[in-house]
């Protein structure tokens, strides 16, 4: 007699598609904002889910899960960063002396934007950025702050408006520039860079900043241990 | 005039932002282990949440910020118990070092890859901690052991909706003449950081060996058959 198997060829692909279980998430994502005015007194706090990773966050986050090599002894990048972020295959780079090759990095900051727009997976920019600067409708932008603590990575930004009019945030992405880095064939350093959004979410509720006022902005992705 | 106090402000948090564990997660893994008999029929399938990326994980995904606010380095932990100062250097002046990427040179190129996901008999307590498997189940035909078949990587996203994720898959054969029993899984990659320098000077590169980079102990331990088979697949998924 033959066994019938526990599932078809056919089901295990599905298997493999993700889908709700029911225990806890493995990975929650906040988004947090306070509102001082002029005299630091907090006027507005606003804490709500992070529900919009886009596409290249997922491809960024292979970086360490697959590497940047198909294998080995492929020199070749995966598909991954090829098909969805547009890295060359192979980085054309000097040849001419040994062990010259190219490398990888990336940096991320915090975009704030008056706009909304609908989700989408490919989203590159916000609907309406607000520059940085101290002219009508700008905020300035502090020094992003990035901070592992245990499982999580906490990324906030201090933006402070310097007009004479109340400002009103509305939506908020997180940004990425990757740098590739490799000799050209002249052998001279030579940068080429890549910039996408990780993340984008509107506000439930607008965050206002009134003029002489300042707001913290936190994002913060969280990884159950 | 002095303004009122923090506690007299009404401030606004709206009900969702509640951590009520109940939110819609923006981020997913999952494990499905597929286990077949001597003939290839598939006797069982196993699924969960997996919930672990490691700290090796989390300090190769930091951004350079974060490096040059702190003015330190990152210490990633081997397999092998050594360590590596990671640091993701600007780029900036004539040279950096950073993690290694495929180039025409063939002189040129230490890859940075997975190596495996690594399959063992043990397990741990403290999953994000870990930096390498408990007990290792080694590769080969022996007692014991699994003969490790190739990883298999994606070549794309796989998008439906606002949903997209990525899988990576490795299959074992056990040739061990008994059953080998499998309660923890891990991945790990090779990871090389590579110099690059200007005019003339030749780069170099930086060897931080094999990383465990996400770990999880089985929800319930998996027996592969003697004779039989065992694919295991990592599933990564954002917006779910």
């Amino acid at each position: 007699m033959v066994t019938p198997d526990v599932v078809s060829e056919d089901d295990i692909a599905k298997l493999i598609i993700p889908d709700d279980l029911p225990d806890e998430p493995s990975f929650k994502a906040y988004i947090e904002a306070k509102v001082y005015d002029k005299e630091n007194h907090l006027i507005q706090y606003h804490r709500q889910p992070m529900r919009s990773l886009t596409q290249y966050f997922l491809a960024l986050m292979s970086i360490p899960i697959v590497g940047t090599f198909q294998s080995a002894s492929n020199y070749n990048a995966p598909g991954i960063l090829v098909n969805v972020l547009g890295l060359p295959s192979q980085q054309s780079t000097y040849t001419g002396s040994s062990h010259n090759g190219a490398n990888i990095t990336w940096n991320w900051s915090i975009q704030l934007g008056s706009g909304t727009q609908a989700f989408s997976l490919s989203l590159t920019s916000l609907a309406a950025p607000i520059a940085n600067g101290t002219g009508t409708g700008e905020l300035l932008y502090g020094q992003l702050s990035v901070v592992p603590a245990g499982t999580s990575i906490l990324i906030s930004v201090i933006v402070s408006n310097y007009t004479t009019s109340t400002i009103d945030v509305s939506e908020i992405g997180l940004q990425c520039t990757i740098y590739l880095a490799y000799q050209n064939s002249s052998n001279n350093y030579t940068l080429t860079t890549y910039n996408f959004l990780l993340s984008y979410d509107t506000f439930s509720t607008a965050i206002s900043i009134p003029p002489n006022g300042f707001a913290t902005f936190q994002i913060t992705l969280s990884f159950t241990g | 005039m002095i303004s009122k106090g923090i506690n007299d402000i009404s401030i606004d948090v709206p009900k969702d932002a509640y951590d009520t564990g109940k939110d819609a997660p923006t981020f997913n893994a999952y494990l499905t282990v597929i286990v077949r008999d001597s003939e290839g029929r598939v006797i069982k399938v196993h699924r969960q949440r997996s919930h672990s990326p490691t700290t090796n994980f989390l300090g190769i995904l930091l951004p350079i910020i974060y490096f040059t606010n702190t003015g330190s380095s990152y210490k990633l932990t081997n397999i092998g118990g050594g360590t590596c100062s990671y640091m993701a250097n600007p780029p900036t002046g004539t040279s950096t070092v950073n993690i290694s990427y495929p180039s025409n040179n063939s002189t040129g190129n230490y890859p940075t890859y997975l190596v495996m996901i690594q399959v063992g008999s043990g397990s741990q307590s403290n999953p994000a901690s870990a930096t390498s498997l408990a007990s290792p189940i080694a590769n080969g035909s022996g007692s014991g052991k699994l003969v490790y078949g190739a990883i298999s990587l994606p070549s794309n996203i796989i998008v439906s909706s606002n949903s997209a994720y990525f899988y990576v898959s490795q299959t074992y054969s056990n040739l061990s003449g008994g059953t080998i029993t499998i309660t923890e899984v891990g991945l790990v990659i090779q990871l090389q950081l590579e110099t690059t320098y200007n005019n003339g000077a030749t780069g170099n590169n930086i060897n931080c060996g094999q990383l465990l980079v996400w770990y999880d102990v089985l929800s319930s331990s998996i027996s592969v058959p003697n004779g039989g088979s065992v694919t295991i697949y990592y599933t990564f998924t954002v917006n779910p």
